[in-house]
């Protein structure tokens, strides 16, 4: 094993991914570099300042989006995890003639773009009064994240022995209490796995919630950024300085749930 | 025997209980807007009144020089997913090598798919800039005339967002290329090697085989990606401009109904987009059933 530190080809191997990793790294870097300067040291005076991050927390509600992309991905993902289990449960134990007809319906809607749907969905919303608050993102992002969220419950479900439901049963339980006590607290792996992929997802959603969300105040940090790059805000510490707040939190839970992430991006494989 | 039957009907009523929420949630925002759209697809509609122009809406769009302009663009990013597939199956090799840290730089590598594309649409714009990175490192290896704004003009531009397109898929490619690494038959390797194959050999004829299904995947992911999960970055870096340098379908989705107020050309775009995708997955699905018999 010791060897193995001398051998050139592991030498070179190693070297390659330093490079990469350096390739991959450099917007964090460039944007905590860029933060810490004022304006005019980005255009090359010397010096670094926290200038910038005044600035921002000044003319940006950094705390009040921080809190509307919170309480927006909770809203989201509590109903996500609500409709995803039951119907999960549904379609791998509670069998019927009706299965297919939910599974397709479910499921199969993973094959409609956002954007082929956001015209109508936008002025049905507004119809609805839903553009007002956040309920009208809090459901698209619902809507949106179900059928995935499904498909994965579905298979973990499948997973769970049919002969442990039915013994439960036979003991007397009915299939709610069965979905509550037995496989809910055994589908605690998955459900992690639909909270962090949609976690990340709706944090760093723009499109959504520059259309869903109409008031300004409501806005999410990503839109909230979005919206002022779009303004050309010419300011770039200042934006670079948002930008590093707005990712934080999404950067910290993948850190922790690394591995649900993967595994939830990798669960579409199949065998 | 009647217990049961009856045990059956108790559960097949709560299945269809259960399995209602989910059902009514995805009708409401995503089955019905999309029947939607296909029905104001043949209309002409401002978000208020629509105006039947049946099959001749189509006729209209596809009549329009834009529109080709538009699904030309798609096509030229799609020439960035071979490279977003082989780039990070190399990178799975190197991963697969094991060597000291490597869970350190997968780690890293995958960073990038925890950052929004507004994120990365914005540090993206200014290393693509006149006095960005990229220019500077052109300087740094003598190829310092070229030095250009890339976001300024339509080649460039598009050049900047497929790069930036490939960068972002990385991550998500080489951890696919990695898991079907780890499904690898290492036996099959040896005894080829016994028989006397090569390097190149055995990876053309036992590595690609067996890997087959996790590049189908990474391919499907990253043509989807290509074609719907752009539209943030477009907006933050270019938006669509210059001209109409890097509209692709999806972001001309967005500007003609919300920039131009034209409801129903919106509606049509989304349903031509979705069954672009709905094709793919559809025909990616058969190719899986093939397979299996």
């Amino acid at each position: 094993m010791r060897s193995r530190k001398y051998n050139p080809k592991t030498v070179t191997v190693f070297i390659s991914m330093c490079v990469l990793a350096v390739v991959m790294l450099y917007p964090f870097a460039f944007m905590i570099n860029t933060s810490f300067k004022s304006k005019e040291q980005y255009f090359g005076a010397p010096g670094r300042s926290t200038v910038s991050w005044v600035k921002l927390f000044d003319t940006l509600p950094v705390w009040k989006q921080l809190l509307n992309s919170t309480l927006v991905c909770a809203g989201a993902i509590s109903i996500i995890l609500v409709v995803a289990t039951m119907a999960g449960f549904a379609i791998a134990k509670m069998r019927s003639k009706a299965t297919p007809i939910f599974f397709l319906g479910i499921v199969g809607a993973m094959l409609i773009p956002l954007q082929s749907i956001i015209i109508p969905a936008y002025i049905n919303a507004s119809k609805l009064n839903l553009l007002n608050g956040y309920w009208g993102a809090i459901f698209v992002y619902a809507a949106l994240g179900s059928p995935f969220a499904t498909f994965l419950m579905t298979s973990y479900f499948r997973g769970i022995p049919d002969d442990l439901v039915e013994a439960a049963i036979v003991d007397g339980l009915s299939y709610p209490k069965v979905f509550l006590k037995i496989a809910l607290p055994l589908a605690i792996p998955a459900i992690i796995t639909v909270i962090v992929l949609q976690f990340i997802q709706v944090w760093d959603d723009l499109l959504v919630g520059l259309l869903f969300i109409q008031d300004p105040a409501y806005r999410t940090i990503t839109v909230g950024l979005g919206a002022l790059s779009a303004g050309r805000v010419t300011d770039i510490p200042v934006l670079m300085a948002g930008s590093l707040v707005s990712a934080i939190p999404a950067v910290v839970v993948y850190l922790i749930f690394q591995r649900q992430l993967v595994n939830g991006l990798t669960a579409g494989i199949g065998k | 025997m009647a217990k049961k039957s009856s045990l059956h009907q108790q559960r097949s009523r709560v299945g269809i209980i259960f399995a209602t929420p989910a059902l009514i949630l995805v009708s409401a925002f995503l089955g019905i807007p999309i029947i939607q759209a296909g029905y104001f697809s043949f209309t002409e509609w401002n978000g208020i009144d629509a105006k039947w122009l049946g099959i001749s809406a189509y006729i209209q769009e596809f009549k329009n020089p834009i529109f080709w302009r538009v699904l030309q663009n798609n096509g030229l990013l799609l020439l960035g997913v071979p490279v977003a597939i082989l780039f990070p199956m190399g990178i799975a090799f190197l991963l697969n090598e094991k060597v000291a840290g490597w869970k350190i730089f997968r780690s890293i590598y995958f960073l990038p798919t925890a950052i929004s594309w507004v994120v990365i649409g914005m540090v993206s714009m200014r290393f693509f800039a006149q006095e960005g990175l990229l220019n500077e490192l052109l300087k740094a290896f003598g190829l310092g005339f070229i030095k250009t704004d890339f976001l300024s003009s339509e080649k460039g531009a598009l050049f900047a967002v497929a790069i930036t397109f490939v960068w972002s898929m990385i991550g998500t490619n080489s951890i696919i290329f990695l898991t079907g690494m780890a499904t690898l038959d290492q036996s099959l390797n040896e005894a080829a090697r016994m028989d006397g194959a090569g390097n190149f050999r055995i990876f053309r004829s036992i590595t690609l085989p067996q890997l087959n299904r996790f590049i189908q995947f990474s391919f499907i992911i990253t043509v989807i990606s290509a074609f719907t999960a752009l539209f943030s970055l477009i907006f933050v870096m270019t938006g669509g401009g210059p001209g109409f340098g890097t509209t692709t379908l999806e972001f001309f989705i967005f500007q003609s109904a919300f920039s131009r107020g034209n409801f129903g050309t919106g509606a049509m775009l989304g349903v031509i987009l979705f069954l672009m995708m709905a094709i793919l997955g559809i025909g990616q699905l058969l190719l899986m059933r093939k397979k299996d018999e």
